[in-house]
């Protein structure tokens, strides 16, 4: 594990693509998940956006965030294939290999898992053929999964190799799912992880999980969960997930502070995951593990 | 699942696209003189030119090959839906996506044309499961072929009315004088496709052509193919072998395409013998040469190329 395995979430900060970009560099990241807003809202036009992203030397660790794709009907599901494609598009132009897919939260959703596991099979081979993963990410205010654990029992279900989790360490914390329940995770189907903590000891209701969750999260260290975040880490490390780690970290504060003071602080906590919490979880004389070549592909 | 399909119980479920068989293979290239001269090596005869555009189509027994130098993209249905390769963008997929894909010297395959009992409801079934669409725009009086993104830049053309006419005579003219049916050079026949895929592809690429197609896997044991890299798939009518090969990582780009054709024969040893009396040179290499399981021509223009594949009597 090392601090290159961490990045930066766009969302994280206010400002321009470019100034983003440059922010997350600067601060010693080497990779970014970027947002479909990002290149939507680009003056220059995606077309520019792509070109300024690839020329800005960051590896794309993922794009995000199809949202409410599964448990749809009719027009509904015809209109969320096509936001899909539109999604993979961009992904495509970036060379990025992950789209994020996060639970459903409508209340037109079925939760028939059949109907889930159908449009989530339906979602991975919409993406396999432009070689991009999906990642599907249990929100803690989903209608019907809403718990890395449920989300888990949909991507068997589905069964497609490009399809895995997207684990985010908020909604875990925010549903107090225990990670013993990581146990059960095949860490080669996790395609991605994001991190943040909250300063908060409980959200109750989904809505409060929501608000919580787009205004006041913070970077790992910063919040109340820190020893549970750490564990986190140091669980998913263990058990074999060689892939990304970034930081996605809402807060209304962090939109109205310079771009620089902010990715200086994401990097102070990437600094303490890969040096003190993981280094720290590594003890074993030869339990070291390398990781497989083909997990990174070069832009 | 509506209940309307849900009636589609009766459908084949080992076979349920309804393939059958192999219509044409599409080749596209800036110069296609030198490819037809190559295809009349390998025994093709140029039979028919498409009626507006610089398409034309060679043939030798059961095998249709079109040459396609028409500046736009696809052939008479799909043409300039807009599929752009791009090494590029690490990947050469980019189905839906922007312009059409400029023309290279060196011919590429561009498109499968699948026989299947009912092309709509093959093409329907295909974009219910996930599948990308190619955009129709045929001319007047063309025929509309429905059409899937495959690998790469390549397209998947499904083709139903083949037992009551000929596709071509809509969109063709025969060249005049031409024996319109030549037989096959060593009674050589359709046996599939060599596609490359990116590192780690391999279960995505399987799981593509069984989900949609009902592809099975041929074991390890495997005698087929010159060569024994890779996994190879067969079609549920036995008309389609792929095999699909990931990249040396230190020594291939990992672009994804359909790499090349290869050729059923009853005896490779005698179909290589009437090819190099064409003028057709084979690989012979301690590793690889011609044997009683395969042969791979050399190639020309930096990657055209050919293999021989032993099979036990035509399929179907």
């Amino acid at each position: 594990m090392y601090i290159r395995d961490f990045g930066l979430d766009t969302i994280t900060l206010a400002g321009t693509l470019p100034g983003k970009l440059a922010a997350i560099r600067e601060a010693g990241f080497s990779q970014v998940m970027l947002s479909a807003r990002d290149l939507a809202t680009h003056a220059g036009g995606v077309d520019d956006a792509v070109r300024i992203v690839k020329a800005s030397g960051l590896r794309v660790t993922g794009f995000q965030v199809l949202r409410d794709f599964e448990g749809l009907s009719g027009h509904l599901h015809g209109y969320k294939v096509d936001v899909a494609k539109s999604m993979i598009e961009m992904c495509t132009a970036l060379g990025c290999r992950v789209l994020l897919a996060c639970s459903s939260t409508s209340q037109h959703a079925t939760g028939d898992p059949d109907a889930i596991a159908r449009d989530l099979r339906k979602l991975a081979m919409l993406a396999l053929p432009h070689r991009i993963k999906v990642a599907y990410e249990g929100l803690s205010w989903g209608r019907h999964i809403n718990e890395f654990t449920t989300a888990w029992q949909a991507v068997v279900r589905a069964d497609m190799p490009n399809l895995g989790l997207g684990i985010d360490s908020y909604h875990i914390f925010a549903t107090k799912t225990p990670l013993a329940a990581l146990a059960d995770l095949d860490a080669e189907k996790i395609f991605l992880v994001q991190l943040s903590d909250f300063m908060w000891n409980e959200v109750r209701t989904p809505e409060e999980r929501m608000a919580t969750a787009r205004t006041f999260r913070v970077f790992p260290g910063e919040g109340v969960h820190t020893a549970d975040l750490a564990g986190l880490v140091v669980r998913l490390d263990r058990m074999g997930y060689a892939g990304d780690y970034s930081f996605e970290v809402f807060n209304d504060d962090y939109q109205a502070m310079p771009m620089a003071t902010v990715a200086a602080r994401g990097h102070r906590a990437a600094a303490w995951l890969a040096e003190d919490v993981l280094r720290r979880a590594v003890p074993l004389p030869n339990a070291g593990r390398l990781r497989p070549l083909t997990t990174r592909e070069p832009f | 699942m509506t209940p309307t399909e849900d009636r589609e119980a009766l459908v084949d479920v080992s076979n349920p696209m309804g393939m059958e068989g192999i219509e044409y293979i599409e080749y596209r290239t800036a110069r296609p003189q030198a490819l037809g001269q190559v295809l009349e090596l390998m025994g093709f005869r140029p039979i028919a030119r498409h009626r507006s555009r610089e398409v034309l189509l060679y043939r030798q027994g059961g095998m249709n090959v079109i040459i396609n130098a028409h500046a736009g993209t696809g052939l008479s249905a799909g043409s300039g839906g807009g599929v752009s390769t791009g090494p590029g963008s690490g990947g050469g997929a980019e189905p839906g996506g922007g312009a059409a894909t400029p023309l290279s010297d060196s011919p590429t395959i561009a498109a499968l044309a699948l026989r299947v009992r009912d092309a709509a409801a093959a093409h329907r079934r295909a974009l219910d499961l996930g599948a990308w669409d190619v955009p129709v725009r045929v001319a007047p009086m063309e025929l509309h072929i429905p059409a899937i993104h495959g690998v790469g830049a390549t397209r998947l053309y499904f083709v139903d009315r083949h037992r009551e006419f000929s596709i071509y005579d809509v969109d063709f003219v025969p060249i005049p004088g031409v024996e319109q049916r030549p037989p096959a050079v060593a009674g050589l026949r359709w046996f599939g496709v060599v596609q490359y895929i990116g590192p780690g592809r391999t279960n995505d690429w399987i799981e593509f052509y069984k989900a949609i197609f009902g592809f099975t896997e041929l074991g390890e044991d495997r005698a087929t193919g010159v060569l024994p890299n890779g996994r190879v798939l067969v079609s549920p009518d036995g008309s389609l072998h792929l095999q699909l090969i990931e990249p040396d990582p230190l020594a291939d780009d990992g672009v994804e395409r359909l790499q090349r054709v290869a050729f059923g024969a009853d005896d490779v040893p005698a179909a290589a013998t009437a090819l190099k009396a064409r003028g057709v040179q084979f690989v012979e290499t301690a590793r690889l040469h011609v044997d009683s399981r395969g042969a791979l021509t050399q190639s020309w223009f930096g990657g055209l190329m050919f293999e021989l594949v032993h099979q036990s009597g035509p399929v179907a």
